[in-house]
């Protein structure tokens, strides 16, 4: 019997999509290939399109209903253990490690669920002014976030990428190579729970083609980069992005609450107190 | 309200201007009451008492460029009869139509209860000089309307001159004499509760018999906010006053189960005085065939389909 | 003339099985008391009996304390990410049942459905949902290594909030490491009886939470006991005290969550609907069984006729009855002994010479009722002005500068909260400088988060409930 193939599409403003180009590229794996879109220019443009009012509607969310969808991700994911712990195997880890992966990559997403509706107790402050005044600091998420995956072919790693911007309510634009088939697999758990439409999108392709559209998009607020570019890519992406002084960071942080940091912008209030 | 001369008017205005600069209304406890209110679950009797009540309550609206004679005539047919099968249903409060179709609305309502109301002054955007407002309106009333509905000046408004809504509002209640007139606030242009509490203030003090939320033409038309904000001016002026003035509520309530959360608040904030066609209306058009079907589930406990019901 | 009633609309019990008899759940499992006594319970709102729970006796709680040190074992080794996982699924677990709660609650304590279902409930789920994703980053709360959980905790909750009260206590107390006894109200033990069961069902291991039920005796038990080393209270200041003394002398923890006689100030500059509504919602909310309702209404002056002429007409709107209508807005007093107490508050202060209104709804033949009631002419020496009520009672009194008002408020022995009622925004933040208050609302009233730290100043406690502060009532500074 012939078995029947998944076509894998990229995940946008909530529903599955080919590149508008029509092309693909391939992954050879164990036993296995994998046509995957190749994402183009234009699908950048409509791809941001949907991350800018995906960022509205999640900001918009109660920081208590982002956890609460983080975990039902991790629900989802939980169910689909064995799937995904297959797909890592037929990309060429063992069996031990893949399942050692799978169960980190929920471990984070329980970790970062439970950080949505408490980062702002531990970033934000009220600052002792010598005047009298009421002068707290707050943080807002800074929007559109760009993530280039790393490299390797993990469902944690992925995840890491992009939890941080989401968890404090930034839209992410996740963009992976050669981890692609987990991602656009990873799009279906996102599908399931109950994310707002353009929250997170994932697209798949190779990023040389879209870097300076990526680079020079206003609308992309900030660029986070997860691997080494190749070529003075970096060099590029940074001079490109300084004509709109959009934010760049190469290979952050992780883990922890400094993960969060990058994608803050502060906005400190003042308020006269008196009668 | 009767003629007032000068005088009256002058001091009336001055207490307004005063009751105008203090409403202060905090929005964020405005909306947690509304929505309180609409914690209130109407069930059996009372439900289907509450569902007779809204047709009386209905002025049937057909505010169309494409309205005909023929459109008119079925609608009113439907405004006298809502569910010819059920002798039960009563007739809706009116019939709201364009000036031009007044006199065959006032033909086809002939002996029933049902009124007929116009809307003029320009409805609905009112950009016009005051004597095309003043020409629209007589010609209604020439034509037989029982009830007037007008739009207030939002240029006036938004531009902070309030005195210029107030006396456009006196002319046409004079030219309206003793015909029943509704001042609609269009609620969508005034956006802030304040300007609603402002203008509801306005409107009533220059002798409307009836404020009104919306002229149905905005995407956005009448809210529960909207209407708590009239209900809380229309209680005060009451109060200062003892005048009883109705609140008209039109624009966007789509289904009875709304409907009846509007009558609950009017229900518990104002008293049942207000629970009835003189004091408190519905601008409908699809509301009432959804009334109808529930009135029906409630009598046959099944779900209904609208072909049940006539076109109106 | 219309008068449109509405009908009954009941929410059914059906969902509920109430067993004749409880056990307690000790070491993870259910256990008939040592003791071999059971207590009653009664629906306030009916008087019928519904079930009979232990009174645990001094073996009973040996065997608890016994238990939750074994559990300390196991609940320390687990990692944090464990630990969050079991708060987790403990909250998923209630949510999906919180109907089923709701009802149970309503029934057990006389609180009405609307309530339970919209309010407690709710927030009981969000409570554990908040703690457990604090289980796996106690590191970042606060910024020093040295601070460790208790170990062994009691805790003793009141009967106006019981689940909430239970969520507010057992979620941190997890999350911080620590494991739990917990004696739930003599007149409201049923929820947490059926939160036990959750545990179980969660797999959460033996000895983490237990549950023993009884009475003033049981607690005194608990409190009293060499091996608890930590002791949360909430309740009356009165027993507050009693329990801060028996601890003296002794390296026990204590938080307190007592009274309070809690001022909501009108300004003449506020919103006056709005504020008509704050004040009925914080004094008349869950039947006034609330520390920290809004029990003084303080009016400047200048405002005092008109604010109370519509604070009247709001409060004739105000239903009183079955707590399981979804249209009642008032439920059952708790039990007689505070009914009891209410009526002879209240008329006091009518012989104190307070002018009193009461709303003229219909009261239920069976059950403890009391009529919403407001008192103005009011001088700050009567009873009614000074004393905690816990009941549907607001009294009301004047002031006519932002000073006066402050000193009024603070004028007290309690300090848990207040209200600030104005539009200008300078004023809100004055005032609240001054207040000598845990929890200030301002514009609004009876709010609450679990992010939100609560707790009291003065003879309102100490010690705080919720957020990142919380975390401190269940952590110990070590060397």
């Amino acid at each position: 019997m012939i078995d029947i193939k998944k076509t894998y599409k990229n995940y946008v403003d909530g529903k599955y999509v080919r590149s508008e180009s029509g092309k693909t590229y391939t992954r050879d794996l164990k036993n296995e290939f994998y046509e995957l879109p190749l994402t183009s220019r234009k699908d950048i443009r409509d791809t941001v399109t949907s991350s800018k009012s995906g960022f509205i509607k999640w900001n918009g969310l109660t920081p208590y209903t982002r956890m609460q969808i983080l975990y039902r991700l991790s629900e989802m994911i939980e169910g689909n253990k064995e799937s995904y712990i297959e797909l890592l195997v037929s990309h060429g880890m063992s069996k031990q490690k893949a399942s050692k992966d799978i169960a980190l990559a929920i471990e984070s997403i329980i970790w970062f669920a439970g950080l949505a509706d408490k980062w702002e107790q531990l970033a934000g402050n009220l600052n002792p002014v010598s005047e009298e005044y009421f002068n707290i600091s707050h943080q807002n998420p800074i929007g559109v976030v760009f993530s280039l995956s790393n490299s390797t072919v993990s469902l944690n790693n992925l995840l890491l990428s992009l939890l941080p911007p989401l968890t404090i309510g930034c839209s992410v634009i996740s963009y992976s190579e050669e981890s692609s088939v987990l991602a656009l697999k990873f799009a279906e758990d996102i599908n399931n729970s109950d994310f707002p439409p353009g929250s997170l999108n994932i697209l798949t392709g190779k990023f040389e083609n879209i870097l300076d559209d990526v680079s020079k998009h206003v609308e992309i607020n900030l660029v986070a980069l997860h691997k080494e570019i190749e070529n003075d890519g970096l060099k590029r992406i940074q001079e490109n992005a300084s004509s709109s002084v959009k934010r760049v960071v190469s290979l952050p942080s992780i883990s922890g609450l400094s993960s969060i940091l990058p994608y803050l912008e502060t906005k400190t209030v003042w308020h006269p107190k008196g009668t | 309200m009767k003629n007032m001369k000068t005088s009256d008017v002058l001091m009336q205005w001055s207490n307004v201007l005063e009751m105008v600069y203090e409403s202060r209304i905090d929005s964020v406890g405005l909306n947690e009451r509304v929505n309180s209110l609409a914690t209130r679950s109407i069930k059996k009797d009372s439900k289907l008492e509450a569902l007779k009540m809204i047709v009386t309550m209905c002025d049937l609206t057909t505010l169309e460029g494409e309205d005909t004679e023929g459109k008119v005539s079925q609608m009113v047919a439907k405004a006298i009869k809502p569910n010819p099968l059920d002798t039960s249903v009563p007739s809706v409060a009116a019939v709201c139509v364009y000036p031009s179709l007044v006199s065959v609305a006032k033909e086809k309502v002939q002996n029933s209860n049902v009124k007929v109301a116009a809307v003029s002054s320009y409805f609905p955007s009112g950009q016009v000089p005051m004597e095309s407002k003043l020409l629209d309106t007589k010609y209604a009333i020439d034509s037989g309307a029982d009830e007037i509905d007008i739009v207030i000046n939002r240029k006036a408004f938004l531009e902070g001159d309030y005195r210029k809504v107030y006396d456009e509002i006196v002319a046409l209640k004079e030219v309206c004499q003793d015909v029943h007139l509704k001042t609609i606030l269009e609620v969508g242009d005034l956006k802030t509760y304040e300007n609603i509490r402002k203008a509801s203030l306005i409107s009533l003090a220059a002798g409307s018999d009836f404020i009104k939320t919306s002229t149905g033409k905005l995407s956005i038309g009448s809210s529960r906010q909207a209407c708590y904000v009239m209900l809380k001016s229309v209680l005060d002026f009451e109060s200062m006053t003892g005048i009883k003035a109705g609140i008209k509520v039109a624009g966007g309530i789509r289904d009875a189960k709304d409907a009846i959360r509007y009558l609950v608040m009017i229900n518990e904030e104002m008293g049942s005085d207000w629970l009835n066609p003189e004091l408190f209306r519905f601008g409908a058009s699809s509301l009432l065939d959804d009334v109808l079907k529930q009135i029906k589930k409630l009598q046959t406990g099944a779900y209904q389909a609208g072909y049940y019901f006539p076109r109106g | 003339m219309v008068d449109w009633q509405y009908s009954e609309s009941i929410e059914s019990s059906d969902i509920v099985s109430i067993k004749k008899k409880y056990s307690n759940y000790i070491g993870g499992k259910f256990v008939e008391p040592k003791s071999k006594k059971y207590i009653n319970t009664i629906s306030p709102s009916t008087e019928e009996l519904l079930s009979k729970v232990p009174l645990s006796n001094e073996q009973d709680i040996n065997s608890a304390v016994k238990s939750a040190k074994e559990g300390l074992e196991v609940w320390s080794k687990l990692t944090p990410n464990q630990r969050s996982r079991y708060l987790f699924k403990i909250a998923r677990l209630i949510q999906e049942r919180s109907r089923e709660f709701a009802v149970l609650e309503s029934l057990d304590g006389g609180k009405p459905i609307k309530e339970s279902r919209d309010f407690d409930l709710p927030q009981v789920a969000a409570n554990f949902f908040y703690f457990a994703g604090w289980a796996d980053k106690l590191d970042l709360s606060w910024a020093t290594k040295s601070l460790k959980p208790y170990g062994v905790v009691g805790q003793i909750i009141p009967w106006n909030f019981p689940l909430l009260m239970l969520a507010w206590k057992i979620a941190p107390a997890l999350a911080t490491g620590n494991t739990v006894v917990l004696k739930p109200a003599e007149t409201t033990p049923l929820t947490a009886l059926l939160f036990a069961e959750i545990c179980e069902k969660a797999g959460l291991p033996s000895g983490v939470v237990n549950i023993v039920t009884g009475d003033g005796s049981t607690g005194s038990l608990i409190v009293n006991h060499k091996d608890i080393n930590k002791i949360a209270f909430t309740g009356s200041t009165q027993v507050g005290k009693l329990i801060q003394k028996s601890l003296a002398g002794r390296d026990v923890g204590l938080t307190l969550e007592l009274g309070g006689k809690a001022a909501n100030i009108v300004y003449e500059d506020a919103a006056i609907d709005q504020a008509v509504e704050g004040v009925v919602n914080g004094i008349f909310f869950n039947q006034g069984h609330v520390c920290c309702a809004g029990s003084r209404l303080l009016l400047q002056e200048s405002i005092h006729d008109q604010f109370v002429k519509k604070l009247e007409k709001r409060m004739q709107s105000l239903r009183v009855g079955n707590p399981l209508d979804k249209n009642t807005d008032i439920g059952a007093i708790n039990s007689k002994e505070q009914l009891d107490k209410i009526t002879s508050l209240v008329n006091e202060g009518v012989d104190d010479g307070g002018e009193l209104f009461q709303t003229e709804c219909e009261l239920p033949g069976n059950g403890f009722w009391f009529r919403p009631t407001l008192f103005t002419n009011v001088q700050p020496s009567y009873s009614i002005a000074r004393e905690e009520i816990f009941g549907p009672v607001l009294t009301t009194l004047t002031f006519r500068t932002p000073e006066e008002a402050v000193e009024i408020a603070n004028n007290t022995e309690y300090g848990l909260s207040a209200g600030v009622w104005t539009e200008k925004g300078s004023k809100i933040l004055w005032t609240a400088d001054r207040l000598d208050a845990g929890v200030v609302w301002a514009n609004t009233f009876n709010k609450f988060d679990p992010s939100s730290p609560f707790g009291g100043y003065k003879e309102s406690g100490f010690g705080r409930e919720g957020g990142r502060h919380g975390l401190l009532s269940y952590l110990k500074a070590s060397s």
